[in-house]
């Protein structure tokens, strides 16, 4: 059996495709699930009857992964959903610009400076601090449908 | 604050203390500052020998919260105090206290009187096995003036009241804390009951009887009624006492065999009842005196004062009178003379005929509590039915009424039960109503008069009377249960009832039906399959015309009835036919027409329509297949190939019961492997494939045909056997593998498949065919994993939801099938898990920010692992370690010094749960390796290829430990699972412990005295455990001349002190000064005694800081005997041998005893 049986037109071209249609009653807890435009983390997932001898349904809770806004959704569970596809890189940090974007070292050596720091204060702290006190910090950037924004970072030493 | 301290007090500073008191008291009532003021009244209780300003204020202040706050400081301090206060001081405060009550009986502030009763009562508990048998005869020589009667009315209450609050302070589920081992409360128990209880239930009755004339001749409320009240609380509490010495009568000497009257402690474990079992010493006071018929007259006399004014049902005299009354029907054991019961039967015939009046007739009871009356009395009859129910055979309970009445106490209880379940029909509402806690009772009388007692399986066989009533009583059960089910249809709120949690809900409600069914096994079963044919016709003829919906939900309800009369829950065991069910159906011949087979092979039929996908769209609703599949799990558990069927001609052939044998048989070979059984099988089968295909996204449903339906197939071998060389079974097997709808199944359900496929596998001739089976089921897993793994594109590639998805699917199925590993099938998912090391190590980097995957993929690892690490030969062993390993260090590079960014919170606290989640399978795998020194079926020793397990286990933590901050530790499971590994491998490898690096060691070190002061009392428990085995390891390789734990032990670096004087000092503080469980102290005494002999140095040293800390010479006195005596008495030697930790355990017990109170408040 080969692979390309389970894909649903799948092209090997990553971001191709910003979204996948996956039945309701597959989504699960801690996978993304799209509700209202936005890509979510499901948090909660419960199913429920539409009536004693009616079908199932799944009621989503989610988190959008972007602004950590929950969003909630009722889905018969043998219909579709359309769920984000969610893609994450590690870059190494190399500077924070003043104008609030940071320079990225890529994989293959270029680097990326489109992407500007989170703008709550808390978490451009966490950044901030870590690259002031010297840490050679790698960045985590997630990315779906069309944004993107650093999710996580890293201390993988001290620089000397 | 030491100036509460009275020595010397004057007047005046005893009245400023009063006064700070009051103002502190009215303060808090107020709420102004209330915490300033509690810390005001918290100072009083631990300044030392508060006591003349504490009576000062009792006897003076106007404040009746002061007063309160005063008697609690007393109680307080005398507690801490107790043990160097002189015997006269002692004896002084409760006499104090006693006189207090007796002189303010009519005081209208209660709970100060409530207060300073129970103080008494706590201090003589306190002193109780100290106090000569004179001293305490004084107390309560003054206590029985006052019962009976001697200073009045109002005293007389105060004295009863009194006892109460001392028998409730000697009862161990209801005494006060007092810093004292469980055996001293256990001691002060048992002398109570010895020599007091009986004395005190004769106070009690005394009082009653002295002023029972006064209330009956007057008709007003007179202040007697009170004593009277608080009299029969008392008795009422008396008889509530857990009574456990019964003179005469060990357990050995109750004729086990006796049918007639139940007297064991078997009968107590069926109900909640509570059996009273004073022993033969209290018959005269309750039985041969005449007692009971007192009590009868009281409350008759009672009931026709419920016009008079001051007098209801429930006015509290008459609901205490009650409660007496049902608690004598519980009474007991060998108080009743061996006379057959006889002695018994006339005491619970004396109760019945006094109690009939409350619910005879039941139709007319009933109808004056739904016209208004209270419905308290008539509980309370039922509750008496209950009660005597518990203490009798159904027999007995049946003759009882007999002897009074034309009919038996079962009819009485079959009509009275209908009655109720009449009103419950008419008014059924969501609301707890009388009738509903009616039902529960009478039925709980049903169950425990009708449940099989003596092991052998047999139900009860009623008399034809009571069988009558018992078919009665099911058919108007079925009836209402119906109308409920139609009736909910309406009402549509039910979206949240699922079947599982329905069932477990209404589970102990339809086991009791199913023994009142099969109390009339012969007429209950024809009436279920004439309801069931009866919705049959209607769903044919009404198809497209009608809505159906009612008629689903009445089959949903009797199915789940009917589940539960057929056949009995296995609980892990095969579930056999039940008896009644085997022999009650005596003249049937022809298997086919056995109604147990009519009615199994009508709900088959139905259920084998659902394959037609037109009426499965009208009639099979997702809820209705539930309960389908509910019930044939359950029915096939029991009746489908029984392994009975080949047994029971062997064993019964020369039974004269030939009937009886002969339609048993039948029965039992009709669905066996050489009859029906192959048939339905199949029937089965193919209804379990179509619920998972073709109703997709009902969870519900295919959970209970995964893990129960299917699962409960291949649990018996000649099940597996018939199952594999079935078509319908292998096209199971080949939707699995190839239809995509089979992906779509959710993961528990996923995994649950794949387990059961594999262990239906044990059905094939050999090792070598159950082998291949396996191999063939999941190597298209394994093969798209390791073609996935090797894509070049495999980064961007993973990242799709498709890939998520399947890999998803795959790894749940992985871990499905290394959970059902068996002997037989093991080399084929040994295989299967090789096969897929590589990928899973290249997807553990792919994935490391997919956190739903990695635990995925751990937890696969961790259940293969755990099933195969037993097995495995040296060879084998070592790879399986070197890529555990690997797995984490992978692990812990990608995650160590990890910090995730996310606007939301709850995001945040998700990550770390899923990081609490990973850690805990990460930790199980390193009890999965350690495991493999303790079982290994292995052909050679692992040693050979020099692979050893501590080694590898230390190194795993060393990896692991790190990722465990003691934040992650509030998790309690990963916590319990963290210690209970920490603490197995000190014990088991404390010279490996001694090899980590300064830095793991410390981390460990800190983690362990992190887990000393957590909350959860096996924590602590297994720090101790561990605590005890390091310093037992280094004290004993000291002996032998040797390091033991080497420069750890000696201190450097971060800890100059050394681990040892560390822990000694702070289980010392801990012990000696914090709260902890007194449970464990002598888990605490195993792990100090090691440690004191490590660092006898510092031991001494600490000893002397405490003495000299203290500043009272008596008190330093003490603390230095009583230091001096923790290491030196009960001849205890510098050994770490059974014997002397024995005597360890006793000295720190006394230490503790001697100093914890006062070293406490200082």
């Amino acid at each position: 059996m080969s692979d390309e049986e389970h894909h649903f037109e799948s092209k090997a071209d990553a971001g191709a495709s910003k979204t996948y249609p996956q039945q309701a009653g597959t989504i699960r807890k801690n996978g993304y699930i799209v509700i209202k435009a936005r890509p979510c983390k499901v948090v909660e997932v419960s199913t429920s009857k539409t009536g004693k001898h009616g079908h199932a349904k799944c009621h989503f809770v989610g988190i959008d992964i972007f602004n950590g806004k929950k969003l909630e959704d009722i889905v018969p569970s043998s219909h579709n959903c359309d769920v984000p596809h969610v893609n994450r890189a590690d870059y190494q940090l190399i500077d924070i610009s003043e104008d609030g974007f940071v320079s990225l070292l890529t994989e293959n050596g270029n680097t990326k400076d489109d992407l500007k720091l989170p703008t709550d204060e808390n978490l451009l702290s966490q950044i901030k601090d870590g690259f002031a006190e010297g840490k050679e910090l790698v960045v985590t950037v997630m990315s779906a449908m069309g944004e993107e924004q650093i999710c996580a970072l890293k201390d993988i030493g001290s620089k000397n | 604050m030491q100036g509460f301290s009275d020595g010397g007090a004057d007047l005046a500073q005893l009245q400023s203390t009063m006064r700070t008191i009051e103002v502190a008291c009215t303060s808090i009532q107020m709420h102004i500052n209330p915490t300033a003021a509690e810390a005001t009244i918290l100072s009083l209780a631990q300044s030392p020998q508060p006591y003349k300003a504490c009576q000062f204020i009792l006897e003076n202040s106007q404040v009746a919260n002061a007063r309160f706050q005063a008697v609690a400081a007393i109680r307080d301090a005398a507690i801490r105090e107790w043990s160097f206060l002189s015997n006269e001081d002692r004896r002084s405060l409760i006499s104090f206290c006693l006189c207090f009550i007796m002189q303010h009986a009519s005081s209208p502030e209660g709970y100060v009187q409530a207060k300073v009763s129970s103080v008494a009562a706590q201090l003589m508990k306190r002193g109780w096995l100290e106090f000569t048998a004179a001293e305490k005869e004084a107390f309560f020589y003054q206590v029985k003036q006052a019962i009976l009667g001697a200073h009045g009315v109002d005293v007389q209450f105060i004295g009863v009241n009194f006892l109460e609050s001392l028998i409730s302070e000697f009862s161990p589920s209801t005494s006060s804390a007092m810093g004292l081992p469980r055996e001293f409360h256990e001691q002060c128990r048992t002398s109570l009951e010895l020599n007091y209880l009986k004395t005190f239930y004769f106070w009690a009755r005394d009082a009653a009887l002295s002023v029972t004339n006064k209330i009956i001749e007057s008709d007003a409320v007179i202040p007697e009624v009170k004593v009277c009240t608080a009299a029969l609380r008392l008795m009422l509490q008396i008889l509530n006492w857990e009574f456990r010495h019964d003179t005469n009568s060990t357990k050995a000497s109750i004729n086990v065999f006796s049918a007639v009257v139940r007297h064991d402690n078997a009968s107590s474990k069926r109900s909640e009842c509570v059996l009273v079992q004073p022993g033969p010493a209290w018959c005269d006071v309750l039985i041969s005196s005449g007692h009971v018929g007192w009590l009868l007259g009281l409350y008759a006399a009672l009931r026709q004062k419920f016009s008079c004014k001051g007098y209801w049902l429930d006015c509290p005299i008459a609901v205490s009178a009650r409660k007496l009354i049902v608690q004598f029907c519980s009474l007991t054991g060998s108080i009743f003379a061996s006379d057959n019961g006889k002695m018994q039967e006339n005491h619970m015939l004396q109760l019945l005929s006094g109690i009939l009046q409350w619910i005879d007739p039941p139709d007319v009871v009933s109808k004056a509590i739904e016209e208004g009356k209270c419905e308290s009395e008539m509980l309370d009859g039922c509750r008496a039915l209950l009660s005597i129910a518990t203490v009798t055979t159904h027999f007995v309970f049946d003759q009882l009424l007999k002897a009074i009445r034309p009919f038996g106490t079962l009819t009485l209880l079959s009509t009275l039960m209908c009655e109720v379940v009449k009103v419950l029909m008419t008014n059924n509402t969501d609301e707890e109503t009388w009738s509903w806690e009616a039902r529960d009772i009478l039925l709980d009388t049903w169950t425990i008069l009708l449940v099989p007692m003596d092991g052998s399986g047999g139900n009860a066989l009623l008399p034809p009377e009571g069988k009558h009533a018992a078919a009665n009583i099911f058919a108007m059960i079925v009836e209402s249960e119906l109308k409920v089910a139609s009736a909910s249809v309406a009402n549509d709120d039910g979206d949240s009832d699922y079947l599982q949690a329905s069932i477990s809900a209404m589970d102990e409600r339809l086991s009791s039906y199913a023994l009142i069914a099969r109390a009339a096994i012969d007429i209950t079963i024809p009436l279920l399959t004439r309801h069931f044919s009866e919705r049959f016709v209607r769903l044919d003829q009404g198809r497209g015309i009608i809505d159906p919906t009612e008629t689903l939900e009445e089959l949903y309800s009797l199915l789940l009835i009917t589940g539960h009369v057929l056949a009995d829950e296995g609980d892990g065991e095969t579930p056999l036919v039940p008896t009644a069910i085997q022999t009650d159906f005596v003249d049937i011949v022809e298997a086919e027409k056995h109604p147990v087979v009519v009615l199994s092979a009508s709900i088959i039929r139905f259920a084998e329509q659902s394959m037609d996908p037109e009426v499965r769209a009208t009639v099979f609703s997702p809820r209705l297949m539930e309960a389908v599949i509910w019930f044939l799990a359950r029915w096939s558990h029991t009746y489908l190939m029984p392994l009975e069927e080949s047994k029971c001609h062997l064993s019964h052939g020369y039974d004269h019961q030939h009937q009886s044998i002969h339609s048993r048989k039948a029965l039992l070979s009709f669905f066996g492997e050489h009859n029906q059984g192959q048939i339905v099988l199949n029937i089965i089968v193919r209804i379990s494939t179509m619920t998972l295909m073709s109703y997709p996204g009902e969870k519900d449903l295919q959970g209970l045909t995964c893990h129960h339906l299917l699962h409960t197939l291949v649990r018996r071998k000649n099940i597996c056997h018939k199952l594999v060389s079935l078509d319908s079974w292998r096209d199971l097997a080949n939707a699995f593998i190839n239809e995509k709808v089979l992906f779509l199944l959710s993961s528990a359900n996923q995994r649950s498949l794949a387990q059961t496929l594999v262990l239906s596998a044990s059905g094939l001739r050999n090792s070598e065919a159950s082998n291949q089976y396996v191999r063939g089921l999941m190597v298209h897993m394994t093969t798209y994993l390791v073609e996935l793994s090797n894509k070049k594109n495999l980064k961007s590639v993973a990242q799709q939801p498709d890939i998520i998805m399947s890999v998803s699917c795959f790894l749940e199925r992985l871990r499905g099938a290394a959970s059902a590993a068996e002997p037989r099938t093991q080399r084929a998912v040994y295989e299967m898990g090789i096969s897929v090391m590589n990928p899973v190590l290249l997807l553990l980097e792919v994935y490391k920010h997919e956190s739903a995957v990695i635990y995925l993929l751990l937890k696969f690892i961790v259940d293969w692992v755990d099933g195969q690490i037993s097995y495995l030969e040296a060879q084998e062993t070592a790879s399986v370690i070197d890529f555990c390993m690997r797995l984490l260090q992978l692990y812990s590079s990608h995650n160590i010094g990890k910090i995730s960014i996310s606007l939301s919170s709850t995001l945040l606290s998700e990550a770390k749960t899923e990081k609490y989640k990973d850690l805990r399978a990460l930790l199980q795998l390193l009890s999965s390796l350690c495991s493999k020194d303790l079982v290994d079926f292995s052909s050679d020793s692992i040693e050979v290829e020099g692979t050893n397990i501590s080694q590898v286990v230390y190194f795993g933590l060393h990896i692991v430990t790190p990722l465990i901050s003691l934040e992650l530790l509030k998790y309690p499971k990963l916590c319990h699972d963290y210690f209970s590994l920490l603490s197995h491998i000190l014990e088991v490898y404390p010279e490996t412990f001694a090899q980590l690096n300064s830095d793991a060691f410390a981390h460990i070190v800190g983690t362990l005295d992190f887990g000393l002061h957590h909350q959860d009392l096996e924590v602590v428990n297994m720090c101790l455990g561990a605590l005890k085995a390091l310093a037992s390891y280094h004290y004993r390789k000291m002996c032998a001349g040797k390091t033991g734990l080497g420069s750890h032990a000696a201190g450097h670096g971060n800890f100059p002190e050394g681990i040892f004087s560390r822990f000694l000092r702070s289980l010392l503080q801990l012990l000696l000064f914090e709260d902890y469980s007194p449970d464990l102290v002598s888990a605490a005494a195993d792990a100090l005694l090691p440690l004191i002999l490590c660092e006898q140095g510092v031991y001494q040293r600490l000893g002397n800081e405490l003495i000299e800390r203290q500043a009272n010479p008596m008190l330093k006195s003490r603390l230095a005997n009583a230091l001096h005596s923790l290491t030196s008495s009960n001849h205890l030697s510098s050994t770490l041998d059974r014997v002397n930790y024995q005597r360890f355990r006793k000295n720190l017990n006394s230490l503790l005893i001697e100093v914890r109170g006062f070293l406490r408040t200082m």
